[in-house]
């Protein structure tokens, strides 16, 4: 802690999409204000910045956590994958495409941190039933779709992908 | 913004001892990150405001689950996935597991401690009716030492501990199961969106070989300013033969001893049909067990 200085900056390491940060920040920044405002990564959205609708889904070493309920200087030397990471090569991700594909998508606001909780789930189950991806995707609240074009999205896009 | 964070020194100690001099040194000016599922939410309410935040992520002698077949211990760094994903709990203590998968959605259980959830004291946080069945002990421990205490004796009121602030809650540790022995935790949510528990019920029994009650313990969440010891209703089902037409006068006993302060009558209904489920339940278990 610098003398003077009250507030000190905090240096931290971490990779975001496979790309490795190296920045300094206040210790106040959220993951989230981090990724958006500082980074230019937008498609993590801000709802209700209090931990209850999971709009904000980022998975954090391969979970997926609220990035608004984690300061960015919490991340140091960890990786983080956002939606704009989802895709390769300029290709959506399977789950990106049966999103489309499905209708799954209204007004998008949910659809980022849907995609990421869905992500996480396939990673570890390949072959989920709908019970397994209704759980996966609690803590992330839609407006619109009512779920259910959201879970048989995500099932086509787990056969999609071989599981 | 209103959700903005105050501004904060952020530090970062490397062992336990550095962490409680750190304690001492801000007394009353600290508050400890661990998850943060809780202490972030409540310093965006501006309810917390401390100076300094610790975080004790770094701390790597903090972060375990060990099982030595007569003692489960839990460092605080340990998430509610952690213990539900854990073979060793899931194997000897299921009723942890079901009550850390109670907790909120993926996104918090990834995140938020078990220590945390005693620490933030809820009224109606899950893993506390649990842990009274278990017969869980807490370890607290400040620059001058350590204490021991029984997990219902911790919390003082709503979202209140009797935690000193120089002090940290640095193990929960729960005694193996004896044999002819079976719990349960059962919980209702309200639906809204982070489904908060209504009413939490943990109950484990331990029978003698001639199906006597040789041991109750009943933990109730979400029915009182803290999570409530059942004593009466302990003291109702000991030495008498465990059998289902005793469960619904256990359960009238247990509401008895819960004072809920809204929703009422349908939480002493409630507390009710869990006690006598988880009863059945728990007398289910040790029979499949024979």
């Amino acid at each position: 802690m610098a003398k003077g200085g009250f507030w000190v900056e905090h240096l931290i390491n971490l990779k975001i999409n496979g790309e490795p940060y190296k920045v300094s920040l206040k210790p106040n920044t959220t993951l989230l204000d981090f990724l958006r405002d500082e980074i230019g990564l937008t498609g993590t959205k801000k709802g209700c910045d209090t931990g209850q609708c999971g709009a904000c889904t980022v998975l954090l070493d391969g979970k997926p956590i609220n990035s608004c309920l984690v300061l960015a200087a919490d991340a140091n030397g960890k990786e983080i994958l956002t939606v704009e990471g989802l895709g390769r090569n300029g290709k959506l991700h399977p789950l990106q495409e049966a999103f489309i594909q499905e209708g799954a998508v209204q007004c998008g606001y949910c659809t980022s941190g849907m995609l990421l909780s869905a992500k996480a789930l396939l990673d570890e189950d390949p072959d989920p039933g709908e019970e397994e991806v209704k759980k996966a995707i609690a803590g992330n609240l839609c407006r619109c779709t009512g779920y259910v074009r959201i879970v048989k999205a995500v099932l086509v896009a787990a056969r999609k992908m071989g599981g | 913004m209103l959700t903005k964070l105050r501004e904060f020194h952020y530090l970062e100690p490397s062992t336990l001892s550095e962490a409680l001099s750190l304690l001492d040194r801000y007394d009353g000016k600290a508050k400890i990150l661990a998850g943060g599922t809780d202490l972030i939410i409540q310093m965006k309410q501006k309810k917390l405001t401390p100076e300094y935040v610790i975080n004790l992520k770094k701390i790597s002698e903090l972060d375990y689950i060990e099982y030595n077949g007569q003692w489960l211990r839990i460092g605080p760094l340990v998430t509610h996935s952690m213990v539900a994903n854990s073979p060793i709990i899931q194997k000897n203590f299921p009723m942890l597991v079901d009550a850390c998968l109670a907790i909120g959605v993926p996104q918090t259980r990834n995140r938020g401690t078990l220590a945390g959830n005693l620490c933030n004291a809820s009224p109606s946080a899950d893993t506390p009716p649990a842990l009274i069945a278990l017969d869980a002990k807490l370890k607290m421990e400040s620059s001058d030492g350590e204490r021991v205490m029984d997990v219902e004796d911790f919390f003082s009121g709503p979202f209140g501990t009797v935690l000193k602030n120089r002090e940290m809650l640095t193990e929960i540790k729960i005694p193996s199961l004896s044999e002819w022995s079976g719990g349960a935790y059962l919980w209702v949510p309200k639906i809204t969106a982070v489904d908060e528990t209504l009413v939490g019920v943990g109950v484990l029994i331990t029978l003698n070989p001639d199906k006597r009650c040789k041991e109750a313990r009943i933990g109730l969440g979400s029915v009182g300013p803290a999570p409530i010891r059942a004593y009466k209703t302990e003291e109702f089902l000991k030495g008498k033969r465990i059998e289902p037409d005793l469960f619904v006068e256990a359960g009238e006993i247990a509401v008895s001893e819960a004072s809920p302060r809204s929703r009422e009558d349908y939480r002493r209904e409630m507390i009710k049909v869990f006690v006598k489920r988880a009863l059945g339940q728990a007398l289910r278990k040790i029979e499949g067990a024979i």
